[in-house]
């Protein structure tokens, strides 16, 4: 039977309540945009599948509450990710600043080794704008974090910062499966399957209770 | 003889023939010849005898003659002198003579003319009056003059031509005065159509100031006159209505067609008329009365106007106006009245003009009983205005109701602080007795569009109300009809607006949240009809109870919310990447399983404040979905083959889904129900796995068997499957005996589940 994919990525998409993160969801997996501000509440994903490198890769990618008060549901999503947006609203300077906060959340949440990207959205606002692209800039360099300026709403940069991200999960999966299979020693029967690679002990139904 | 003869001759004077004869026959001629010589100087000498002696006394008488001459010429000098001096002085006489006769036969006829003069005057004086009357357009002593003028001045005065000018003249005055008093009557119903508006306004006035009298009022009134120094009863500008116009050019009319004998033509003439503008002002000057306020008050204005002038005329018109008369007229066009505005308040989106057309028309409905016109369409026109009005109203809080969705965030209401948890509480009635101990943040069940909404339908029904005032309902009767609109509103309008959400891509956390807001929506409807039976002064009516107003709205959101589990599990079943010959199962469930029963729990989890009957609905369309999906899986045409260490894997996952299911994730299930729904695909797992054929093939057919779910055919597909996998691993490797029995087996199973398919007829 043929697979309907050949690698699928859990992606997570961080940040300030209203920056943006549903929208930029909604902008890459429906190419729509919704000018009415609905919080999302709790968690909910979205799956699209892209083409890399010939290879078909499919997305779920958790779009999380940013209101605090949803704080405990969504951190137990940080683990099985493998890739990370933090997204933060130009327009905003508080979202900005709060970066820092999600990105130590991360470090205490999340595998060591997840991807993460910072997003600064609503960039079509530019009069509006509190944070200069630069400052985004600096901050993600500290970090040694790709960024980018995105708009959902004028569908600005939201594909290629999902693309930039897929691509950079899929090369460190190959350089990691290089590395545990020498000389690229493969039977070519089947794919191995990233998320085989995730896979942790603890059973995700243990955290039933979580919610 | 001779001497004889002579004598004869000298004897006799003329016959003188005989003596000549005998002369002449006779012989004596000498003789008679000597003796008539002798004779003849006889003669001779007697004559010179006789000159002789007359001579000196003719010579005298000539001398005297010649005298006398000189003297006649002396005298014919002297009478030409005379004459001449006669001539001279009798000539100028003569002319002073024939003047004084031509002077004379002058004055004769002055006189005459005088006389005839003076009884020519008074025709004349009474011609020109007549003519000053008319032009003063005074045409009721005109006519009078006339008549006089007629019947008594002109016989008196002879046969004229100017008389006769002026008799014939007399015919075209009449019609002169005539056409005249009819182009007044033309100019006063000119002025009578643009004073009638006014006259109506003035009316409606008087009717809104006696209807807004109250004894107090009136009191004040008479304080601040008393204050001012006014006396009460003094008298500026008309006192009614029907003073603002001048009706004596109608009047003097009628007179005049009076005497002429028209009267009859003149009322008819009249009533015509007055039919024609009644006409034109049932036709709205502005076409757009749906427009503003404006152009219904002057159509109401002018109407009313109309009539109150005819209702006058009515009492004091001699006659122009009758009873039936007007009426007929009365009723044409009240009806025509309700119809255009019917027509065009049919087409006002805006409530406020509705009101305010509605309150003008109940003005002109209680003008017009105070004038003694019946008002009969028109209470039913406002009925039916109400209908519209609420209709529009409706439409209305539509919009405003979609405001509130569109910009709501479907989240229970947080409030920080005393100050905020006290706006909540005065905006709806929740009894928040628990709430009221806990600490802030206190955090209420509904979201914001349950205050919001609660507010607006309080609003709806003040401006519903508004319409109902002064229609002269019972406070009862005025509540019933506000509580049914209220809540067709809700049911309707709000519901409409609900729906129209749920086209709309709602996060399934924000369809809770709209269920559990329509429950506490609805438990408030009381509280509206207790501020309905307030407002209205009625009593409370609780027996008609608000139920399932949203109930339409909660299954379509409750439906929606099944859907979109589904979905979610589909989406979960989508990224399933079974290796379907694995050889070793891992020993851990798929992560797809697991991420999704974690998403599940957790959705669910969130669904407590749902109604039960929804959480059960949602959990059971999940776990259903699931199971079919699983077992689809499994006997996916597409698969062929699946390896035993595949089949434990999947067992494996299915062990998890049927764990989920098994610990109940939402109270109000039967034990053990969800259970049920992996029940076929469980039997049909233990089957194969177990290889428990005998006891299948032995209880087929049996209700309530082991594998009672289990159908030939299903376990037929996957028997199928499970041998082309092995068949496939084991290509090249020669079979071991046992083996080669369980090939064996195998066959004969298949077989006879064949045997059994086609016994069915499946
Ligand atoms: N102008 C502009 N507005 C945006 C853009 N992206 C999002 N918005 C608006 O910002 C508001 C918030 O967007 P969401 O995507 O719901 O925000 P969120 O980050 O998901 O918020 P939470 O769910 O509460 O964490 C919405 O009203 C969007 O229409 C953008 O790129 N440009
Ligand atoms: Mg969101």
């Amino acid at each position: 039977m043929a697979k309907t994919y050949d690698y699928l990525f859990k992606l997570l998409l961080i940040g300030d309540s209203g920056v943006g993160k549903t929208s930029i969801l909604f902008r890459f997996s429906e190419d729509a945009f919704n000018i009415s501000f609905i919080s999302t509440i709790g968690i909910d994903f979205k799956i699209r599948t892209i083409d890399l490198d010939g290879k078909k890769v499919k997305l779920q990618i958790w779009d999380t509450a940013g209101q605090e008060r949803f704080r405990t549901i969504t951190t137990a999503y940080y683990r099985g990710s493998m890739g990370i947006m933090l997204v933060y609203d130009v327009t905003n300077e508080k979202s900005f600043e709060n970066i820092k906060n999600w990105i130590r959340n991360i470090e205490e949440n999340a595998s060591a080794d997840v991807e993460k990207m910072i997003l600064g959205n609503k960039c079509d606002l530019e009069a509006k704008r509190q944070v200069s692209k630069e400052r985004g800039e600096q901050l993600a360099i500290e970090y040694q974090i790709k960024f980018i300026e995105t708009s959902a709403k004028d569908s600005l940069n939201v594909e290629s910062a999902f693309y930039t991200l897929a691509r950079d999960i899929k090369a460190k999966m190959e350089k990691k499966q290089e590395a545990s299979n020498p000389a690229g020693a493969r039977s070519g029967a089947h794919q191995i399957r990233a998320n085989e690679q995730q896979r942790k002990p603890t059973s995700w139904l243990s955290r039933c209770s979580l919610l | 003889m001779t001497n004889a003869t002579i004598q004869e001759i000298e004897g006799i004077d003329d016959y003188w023939g005989p003596a000549f004869r005998s002369i002449y026959e006779g012989e004596g001629h000498e003789a008679f010849v000597q003796q008539l010589d002798e004779r003849i100087k006889q003669h001779d000498k007697e004559i010179e005898k006789l000159c002789n002696f007359h001579y000196q006394g003719f010579i005298d008488s000539i001398r005297e003659l010649l005298q006398v001459r000189s003297h006649a010429e002396e005298l014919h000098a002297e009478i030409s002198n005379v004459d001449a001096n006669v001539k001279d002085t009798t000539d100028s006489l003569c002319a002073k003579a024939e003047e004084l006769i031509r002077a004379r036969r002058v004055e004769l006829n002055i006189a005459a003319t005088i006389e005839k003069m003076e009884l020519c005057l008074p025709l004349l004086t009474t011609y020109s009056k007549l003519k000053s009357q008319v032009e003063a357009k005074r045409y009721y002593p005109a006519l009078k003059t006339l008549e006089q003028l007629e019947h008594v001045l002109l016989p008196r005065v002879g046969p004229y031509k100017w008389c006769g000018q002026i008799s014939a003249d007399i015919p075209r005055l009449r019609q002169a005065i005539q056409d005249a008093s009819m182009a007044d009557l033309r100019d006063f119903l000119e002025n009578i159509r643009e004073l009638s508006p006014q006259v109506g306004a003035m009316a409606l006035r008087q009717t809104q100031e006696m209807l807004g009298r109250s004894l107090a009022s009136i009191v004040q009134n008479k304080k601040d006159m008393a204050v001012l120094g006014i006396p009460t009863n003094i008298t500026a500008g008309p006192q009614c209505p029907h003073e603002l116009v001048d009706f004596s050019p109608l009047h003097r009319c009628l007179h005049i067609h009076s005497v002429l004998g028209a009267k009859n033509d003149f009322i008819q003439y009249y009533r015509s008329q007055r039919k024609q503008q009644a006409r034109l002002v049932l036709i709205p000057a502005s076409t757009n009365l749906h427009d503003s306020i404006v152009g219904v008050k002057n159509y109401l204005n002018a109407v009313l106007g109309f009539f109150i002038l005819e209702e006058h005329l009515l009492s004091a018109g001699a006659g122009l106006v009758s009873k039936d008369w007007l009426l007929d007229m009365w009723g044409m066009s009240v009806t025509k009245v309700a119809s255009t505005l019917r027509t065009n308040t049919s087409l006002i989106t805006d409530p406020t003009l509705m009101l305010s057309i509605k309150h003008q028309i109940v003005l002109f409905i209680n003008t017009l009983k105070c004038y003694g016109l019946p008002t009969d369409p028109l209470p039913m026109l406002l009925q039916e205005m109400a209908e519209h009005y609420t209709e529009v109203l409706m439409q209305r809080w539509v919009g405003v109701f979609r405001d509130i969705l569109d910009n709501a965030s479907f989240l229970p209401i947080e409030v920080a602080n005393q100050d905020q948890y006290d706006g909540v509480m005065d905006t709806f009635p929740y009894d928040g007795d628990e709430l009221e101990t806990e600490p802030f943040p206190r955090k209420f069940p509904f979201s914001t569009i349950v205050p919001a909404v609660y507010v607006q339908v309080k609003e709806f029904i003040f401006a519903w109300l508004k319409y109902s005032a002064g229609l002269g309902l019972g406070g009862g009767r005025r509540a019933a009809a506000a509580r049914h609109s209220a809540s067709l509103l809700l049911s309707r309008s709000f519901t409409g607006c609900l729906s129209a959400l749920f086209r709309r891509p709602l996060p399934l956390m924000q369809l809770v949240q709209i269920i559990v807001d329509t429950q506490y929506l609805e438990g408030a409807t009381l509280c509206l009809y207790e501020f309905i039976s307030n407002i209205t002064g009625s009593e409370l009516v609780t027996t008609q109870t608000a139920g399932s107003m949203f109930q339409a709205a909660r299954d379509d959101a409750e439906q929606q919310i099944c859907d979109k589990l589904e979905k979610k599990v589909d989406e979960f079943l989508d990224l399933e990447n079974y290796d379907w010959l694995l050889v070793e199962p891992t020993g851990q469930a798929s992560s797809f399983v697991t991420d999704m029963l974690s998403y599940l729990s957790g959705v669910l989890t969130s669904l407590e404040q749902l109604p039960e009957r929804a959480r059960v609905a949602a959990v059971r369309a999940a776990t259903n979905r699931i199971a079919t999906r699983l077992r689809n899986l499994l006997l996916d045409p597409a698969v062929k083959q699946i390896s035993s260490g595949a089949l434990d894997q999947l067992n494996l996952d299915v062990i998890q889904c049927e764990q989920f299911a098994a610990c109940e994730p939402v109270p109000g299930l039967k034990e053990g129900e969800l259970l049920e729904h992996f029940a076929s695909l469980r039997q049909l797992l233990d089957l194969i796995t177990g290889w428990d054929w005998s006891s299948y093939l032995h209880d087929v057919g049996i209700e309530g068997g082991k594998y009672s779910l289990v159908t030939p055919r299903d376990a037929a597909t996957l028997l199928e499957k499970l041998k082309e996998a092995e068949q496939k691993s084991s290509v090249f490797s020669v079979l071991k005996k046992n083996e080669r029995d369980r090939r064996k087996l195998l066959d004969t199973v298949l077989k006879q589940l064949k045997q059994l398919q086609n016994q069915d007829g499946s």
